[in-house]
């Protein structure tokens, strides 16, 4: 019988489940948690106005928070270095659906960015972050040369058919994350320095290019524009991060409270529960809280670049780089815009914002990560 | 160091970077400048309405409620319903509270109503119709009951005068208002009488609710409360059981004049119209009013909920006599023969007579300068002294005097003004300052006065001098002199207590809810004169009512003697029926009351004033009731 159980010990010390990261694990759950409390607080008046069932969005939300649970967890039993082979299928499925969605997608605030599947809603161009990932991860480590111009050329060839489509929709913000995060993959990738110099330039080009071209429909260039001067309008995207600053400026350092904010529960600050859920945070637990949800993703971030690391082989580590690169890109982007110092380019802060699409992807990025971790030894 | 090295360490950096910044930046919005923000968000969302405070309630002298505030129910339909939910919910209510859609919809959408708080379209409902509403609650969503308190008068009409009524405040008044927050569009304010002059105690602080709203107004919840502060009681001097029975009195008195016959018209047999009076009781010693009745008289009740427009016009119509117009005070009228009082105190002040001077009327009295156009008396009394001329209401006696006085005026002499100046001593021509609104200031018309009428209207003042005829025609309260009643009730209440003219003190105590006392009112001495021969002027006084000569002894048939003083008046008024007056004292010596009665188109003053006046003395000295009745007399007095 000793033998037995020496035999299972054994044979779990060798289990990648051993070497599970349990910071990277808490950190989301706790994001997802105060998101979830953030989603209530900032609907439930909304919705009790409606005579509507003020858990709605909530009750959705901790679907979605499941699935992404799920998903993570299902991510991390199959081996990340299987997930290689099966990236270009998930490449070419969200090209695919990045197609569709153009030609039958929902239109949402005018940009044609998801499907409606029964009562939810698919947003591709969250997948294709991952997947992207993925994809481009295989890529670059598939030679074991380094980067040469060629291969540079396609790999911005493989980026640049999901950022086009994505920019056709028109989600700037989206595009912009993935931009950050192609650029970092592959700086880390190995290419050469001047070449990421003319990458830079080259994604500043396509930019302003976009903007310039009228791509863009005019309420994202004014997003942009009307960043420099917040008084402009009354009601539009100025009034919004207006108010969004304010939000966050009157919760002090310790907040007013759970449900105890003015500006959340008066609903003064347009979709307060998606894009600016961070807002919810500034107002009701201050500089405190705010500092607290900072701190958990920087502890996303830490424990990522450390899997990046210590991971086994170049595609791991890649990809841990690469959903680094996002969560920053995203983090920075989204809480910057809710604070004014980044023009407002509706992005979702991952694992709070309302939204399903969001939170399964940040969950399947954990998941990756968690992956690549768990089996740095086998 | 590797490249790859370099590189992780350069995506470090950036990554530090990028959340310092993000650091930097929350800590600088939500501690370096969260003053600056909390503020912009408290402006954003929090929304102030104002309480209004239950008003203070007015007592008679003895604690006796004149005006309270009983809890009445309003209907109101909350803001959260939507146009069209409304709109159904309002057409169904509309019967149920007997009001057209039309009126209803305008109440809701009433923008001087505070947005965040319910409407109300109903006011002050009758228990049935509060029931059926709350029994269907279904069919009325939104629909509520509030308890509210409601102005109320419980004697109705009793006091109308004194007590005034209450209005919703107007732009004018909002802008006179010392402290703006004390006052919002839609308040109640007092628009007349003690409501009016004592606003200030009886309004007391409006509290205030500061609730949280969204950004679409809705009311999420309620921040803090400054609760009102109600408004402090005010105690009249005024007795309820004098007040009723000087207006019985007055009302009867009126109602009897209008079947008795007009004696000024010899020609023909008509009615006196007697178409408004006023009375009033003061007390001799403090200037307290005990009692002021006009006639017609309304119930301030009516005013509570908005009086409607049509009821409104007919209050303020002259065919139906000013309900409204407070004649007590406001009513200016010639003085007739009760303004001898001030001509006999003229005339001893400037020595033209002594007490025992004798005069021989002969019915008549001749200026020399002018023997042609005598000035007439009623009848001819015969050999009279200043006692005796009071009492039998002497006409020629004072046109003498008014004469006399005119003489030494057209030669220089001094003291020629001496009916003007006594008539000033006594508080004619200037307002009493009782606590009332619309005080008359009354007109005691001189030289100058009517040099100046002259200057400015030479049409209807076609002399620019004062002629004989005027000062002999002051001296029986005739020509230009015009008194308000009050003024008549103060002079006549100097000579009863000895030469202290009072402001007419209507209110002696503020207290507020608990009891506790605010401010006591003091009687306010306006002036006190010296009045020579009191005893000889009371005694002419005695006999009007005593003497079997005397012009009132009629009314006064059976009133125990030694009981009363008084005098009567019967002024002429060109184009209408004689002015009645009487100004009694009572008891004779010392008197403790004075008490006035004045019925314009009255006739004869003891035909109809001194019988109101009788009845009004037999209230106050506790003898027996009888209806006040017109007596046939046809001396003028």
């Amino acid at each position: 019988m000793a033998i037995v159980v020496s035999d299972r010990r054994a044979r779990l010390q060798e289990s990648p489940l051993r070497h599970l990261d349990p910071f990277l694990f808490g950190a989301p759950a706790l994001l997802a948690a105060l998101g979830t409390l953030m989603v209530y607080a900032s609907t439930r008046h909304k919705l009790e106005a409606q005579h509507l069932d003020p858990l709605y969005f909530v009750k959705r939300q901790i679907i979605a928070i499941t699935v992404g649970i799920v998903v993570m967890v299902v991510l991390m039993f199959i081996d990340y270095r299987r997930l290689r082979e099966l990236s270009l299928l998930g490449y070419g499925a969200t090209i695919l659906m990045l197609l569709a969605v153009l030609k039958v997608g929902a239109s949402v605030k005018g940009a044609q960015a998801r499907f409606d599947i029964g009562a939810f809603q698919l947003q591709p161009g969250e997948f294709a972050k991952i997947f992207l990932t993925l994809v481009l991860a295989a890529y670059c480590t598939r030679h074991r040369e380094e980067m040469g111009a060629r291969r540079l050329v396609v790999a911005i060839l493989i980026c640049a058919v999901p950022l086009g489509l994505i920019i056709l929709q028109p989600d700037l913000g989206t595009d912009v994350v993935l931009m950050a995060m192609v650029f970092t993959m592959i700086m880390m990738a190995g290419a050469r320095a001047r070449h990421l110099v003319v990458l830079l330039l080259l994604g500043l080009t396509v930019t302003v290019g976009a903007v310039q071209a009228g791509v863009l429909d005019q309420y994202q260039i004014d997003r942009i524009t009307s960043f420099q001067n917040l008084n402009a309008d009354k009601q539009g995207t100025a009034y919004n991060q207006k108010q969004s600053i304010l939000t966050v400026g009157s919760g002090g350092l310790t907040g007013k409270g759970l449900f105890a904010g003015s500006q959340t529960n008066g609903a003064q600050v347009p979709e307060q529960h998606t894009d600016f859920i961070f807002t919810v945070v500034g107002e009701e637990f201050g500089f405190v809280g705010s500092a607290l949800v900072l701190a958990l993703f920087a502890m996303i971030v830490w424990r990522t670049s450390r899997a990046a690391r210590l991971a086994q082989d170049p595609f791991g580590s890649l990809c841990c780089i690469g959903v680094l690169a996002m969560f920053v890109a995203q983090v920075f982007e989204n809480v910057g815009m809710a604070t004014g110092i980044m023009p407002v380019t509706g992005i979702p802060l991952p694992f709070m914002s309302y939204g399903g699409s969001s939170v399964i992807v940040s969950f399947a990025c954990i998941g990756l990560v968690g992956n690549v971790r768990m089996r740095r030894f086998s | 160091m590797s490249d790859t090295r370099v590189r992780s360490s350069l995506v470090g950096v950036v990554v530090l970077a990028l959340f310092s910044a993000l650091f930097a930046r929350l800590w600088y919005i939500q501690v370096a400048s969260h003053e600056q923000f909390s503020t912009a968000a408290t402006n954003n969302s929090v929304r102030e309405i104002v309480e209004p405070p239950v008003r203070g309630r007015i007592l008679d002298a003895q604690g006796r409620v004149l005006v309270d505030n009983r809890v009445g129910n309003r209907i109101t339909v909350d803001r959260k319903l939507s146009v069209t939910e409304r709109q159904k919910v309002l057409q169904r209510l509309a019967p149920v509270l007997k009001l057209p859609v039309k009126t209803l919809d305008a109440r809701a959408g009433d923008r001087r109503i505070s947005p965040y708080t319910a409407v109300p379209v109903a006011y002050d409902v009758d228990f049935a119709t509060l029931a059926y509403v709350s029994e269907h609650r279904r069919e009325f969503p939104g629909v509520r009951a509030e308890a509210i308190p409601v102005r109320e008068y419980p004697n109705k009409n009793l006091g109308a005068h004194v007590l005034g009524y209450l209005g919703e405040i107007n732009p004018t008044e909002l802008k006179a208002q010392v402290d703006p927050t004390q006052y919002q569009l839609g308040d109640k304010i007092g628009k007349s009488g003690v409501e009016l002059t004592y606003e200030s105690d009886l309004r007391g602080k409006p509290g205030l609710r500061q609730v949280e709203v969204d950004a679409t107004g809705r009311v999420l919840r309620p921040l803090k409360t400054r609760s009102s502060v109600p408004g402090d009681d005010v105690r009249l001097t005024l007795n309820i059981d004098v007040q009723r029975a000087t207006e019985t009195a007055l009302a009867q008195g009126i109602t009897a004049a209008r079947e008795s016959q007009d004696f000024a018209n010899r020609d023909t047999f008509t009615k006196l119209k007697a178409t408004a009076g006023a009375a009033i009781v003061l007390d001799a010693a403090t200037g307290s009013v005990v009692a002021l009745a006009s006639q017609p008289d309304f119930d301030p009740n009516e005013f509570v909920d908005g009086i409607p427009q049509a009821r409104w016009v007919q209050l303020g119509a002259k065919e139906n006599n000013l309900p409204l117009v407070n004649r007590a005070v406001a009513g200016q009228y010639f003085p007739g023969s009760t303004f001898k009082l001030v001509t006999a105190v003229a005339a001893l002040n400037s020595q033209i007579i002594n007490a025992n001077t004798l005069f021989d009327d002969t019915g008549e009295y001749r200026y020399p300068t002018d023997p042609k156009n005598p000035f007439r008396g009623e009848n001819a009394n015969g050999r009279v002294n200043l006692s005796r001329a009071l009492t039998v209401s002497s006409d020629p006696y004072f046109y003498k005097i008014g004469g006399d006085l005119f003489y030494r005026q057209k030669h220089g002499q001094p003291g020629g003004d001496a009916i003007q100046s006594a008539a000033r001593d006594f508080g004619f021509g200037q307002p009493t300052g009782i606590a009332l609104p619309t005080e008359g200031s009354g007109l005691i018309a001189d030289a100058a006065w009517t040099k100046r009428m002259h200057e400015t209207d030479p049409k209807n003042f076609p002399f620019a001098d004062w002629l004989p005829g005027d000062n002999i025609q002051s001296a029986i309260g005739q020509k230009d002199i015009l008194v308000t009643p009050i003024q008549l009730a103060t002079a006549y209440e100097a000579l009863a207590n000895g030469g202290t003219r009072f402001s007419p003190r209507l209110a002696d105590e503020v207290r507020d809810v608990n009891r506790k006392l605010v401010r006591s009112l003091d009687p306010i001495t306006a002036g006190t004169l010296s009045i020579p021969e009191r005893s000889t002027l009371m005694s002419g006084f005695t006999g009007v009512i005593e003497d079997p000569k005397g012009t009132a002894v009629q009314a006064f048939a059976g009133f125990p003697t030694g009981l009363a003083a008084g005098k009567t008046g019967t002024a002429q008024v060109a184009g209408k029926q004689n002015t009645s007056w009487f100004v009694g004292m009572t008891p004779a010596v010392n008197p403790k009351y004075i008490v006035l009665a004045v019925v314009e188109e009255g006739g004869y003053g003891a035909q109809t004033a001194a019988p109101i006046v009788r009845a009004i003395m037999d209230h106050l000295n506790g003898l027996p009731q009888a209806p006040v009745v017109n007596i046939a007399q046809r001396t003028r007095g």
